[in-house]
């Protein structure tokens, strides 16, 4: 099976508003893939599905070739765009607790790359700044061994400095055969390690293409193209 | 996975619950140290009025241990999976079930073990006091009960723990779904929440009720003589046909709760 997602005329309506319209798509494995969009395109909604954190309206939707449900939840390791650790516990507790309920787990990768980012493992979360919050969380969910990874906004609250090494991170971490669906609004900054992207407005998609293709095709960076495609 | 996540749980409760046992069972020994003192010499205005403080704390302890575990129980799952917590907690490979399993069966735990710690300290303030000969000579009316009443008697108490046991398990039933209910409707979700749950209160009595009057169930009574086998047996007939009665409306809650966390989630 070549697609780590596959979407056939997804929608999700909500009471006034339809945040996903027939969406059809697939995320191949092996790649990394900007979904990009403006604020309220869909871009959560479709994450939060492909997470099982919502039912579609209608449509399909397969993760790994299964619908979303326990089996999935194994194989996807997600990053949502707030915090979600347990703030009584330290980063250890946490670590114990991924490694509790996640069999693809690896501690020794966590605990290396919270030292190369100076956080104290013994600290408590609640002591965090919002910022090393979002590093831990981040190092937690790039410390799986996945077959997709979904980031909703991994850099956003994160200092320049560190976002080179989040990226670098994320790049040296996961393997060949895994895909990764990334949403984001710091195009230039994730540009360089995305594989393609996908563009979402209102609900649909808008385009799908590799980083390749626009750059032959349309002589323009992914920042430009965006920057065009959603000019206001 | 359920042990996991009850071990979680536990954690995550125990950090409250711990240190208001150990305060309770603290306060009771003080408690009692004073009693002592107080007897040992003629009192003067300073300990009485120290120790008045102290016996107030111990009351008011003993009566947050049931509140706290009270609202725990629906903070706990309120913020664990219908706050930002749910992001991890429903994304963990766990069904949707073995979440309001380790929930529901870590917050009967405490409300057994918050029955137990008040009981035990009620003794320890006893000591000395001749209750614990009172208790012993009660033992004898005890074996006399059961020597009188044979197996009806431990049927009764058996349907009496039975009852109690099931009437808790809906009431911490009853909570969640009042939770999830209130958390579905857009805005004053806590106000929501809370006139579900009086709602399936009066909801519970009425329904309760026609039975009661419509059946005849609960009459058996009255036609038996006191102190007899026969009426040991109609009670605990009775608390079983209540325990069926909560565990019906505690089933109806559970899949209730189960299904709109499968299907209508919708965190923040």
């Amino acid at each position: 099976m070549a697609n780590a997602i596959e979407c056939f005329n997804l929608t999700k309506r909500f009471p006034g508003c339809v945040a996903l319209n027939e969406v059809s798509l697939a995320i191949p494995k092996g790649q990394i893939i900007g979904l990009l969009g403006p604020n309220g395109s869909g871009k959560t909604t479709l994450i939060k599905i492909v997470n099982g954190l919502l039912t579609p309206t209608a449509g399909e939707i397969l993760v790994e070739g299964k619908h979303p449900g326990v089996e999935t939840k194994k194989a996807v390791s997600y990053l949502p765009e707030r915090s979600y650790l347990n703030d009584w516990m330290s980063v250890n507790e946490m670590i114990n607790f991924f490694g509790d309920f996640y069999s693809d787990f690896n501690k020794a990768k966590a605990y290396d790359m919270l030292q190369r980012l100076n956080i104290n493992p013994k600290d408590r979360l609640k002591t965090m700044s919002k910022g090393t919050k979002e590093k831990v969380q981040l190092i937690l969910v790039m410390s799986r061994e996945a077959e997709l990874y979904v980031l909703d906004e991994p850099i956003g609250g994160v200092d320049p400095a560190a976002r080179d090494y989040i990226l670098d991170t994320i790049i040296s971490n996961y393997s060949e055969n895994a895909a990764m669906l990334i949403s984001t609004h710091l195009i230039t900054d994730v540009e360089k390690i995305l594989d393609g992207v996908v563009f979402i407005d209102r609900g649909s998609i808008v385009l799908s293409a590799t980083v390749d293709e626009i750059r032959e095709k349309e002589n323009k960076s992914v920042d430009a193209l965006f920057r065009e495609v959603f000019k206001c | 996975m359920l042990g996991r996540l009850m071990k979680y749980e536990i954690k995550a409760t125990g950090r409250i619950f711990l240190p208001l046992y150990g305060l309770i069972l603290a306060f009771a020994g003080l408690n009692r140290l004073f009693m002592y003192f107080n007897l040992q010499k003629k009192s003067d205005f300073l300990p009485n009025f120290v120790s008045g403080i102290s016996m107030l704390v111990y009351i008011l302890l003993v009566a947050a241990a049931f509140v706290i575990t009270l609202v725990v129980t629906v903070q706990r799952f309120r913020k664990n999976l219908l706050g930002d917590e749910g992001y991890l907690s429903f994304t963990l490979p766990v069904a949707v079930h073995s979440h309001i399993d380790s929930k529901m069966i870590v917050s009967l735990m405490w409300s057994v073990l918050s029955t137990v710690v008040a009981l035990l300290s009620v003794a320890i303030l006893a000591i000395g006091s001749g209750l614990y000969r009172e208790i012993a000579s009660g033992w004898d009316s005890v074996r006399d009960f059961f020597s009188q009443y044979g197996a009806s008697g431990w049927g009764c108490v058996v349907s009496i723990v039975v009852l109690l046991l099931a009437a808790q398990l809906s009431g911490i039933l009853s909570l969640y779904v009042s939770v999830v209910v209130g958390n579905l409707s857009g805005r004053h979700k806590r106000l929501a929440g809370f006139g579900t749950f009086l709602g399936i209160g009066v909801i519970a009595q009425v329904v309760f009720f026609s039975f009661a009057n419509t059946s005849g169930v609960f009459q058996s009574y009255h036609d038996v003589p006191l102190d007899s086998v026969a009426q040991m047996r109609a009670l605990s007939t009775d608390c079983l046909i209540l325990a069926v009665f909560c565990a019906a409306f505690g089933v109806a809650f559970y899949f209730l709760t189960d299904w709109m966390l499968s299907r209508k989630l919708n965190l923040e």
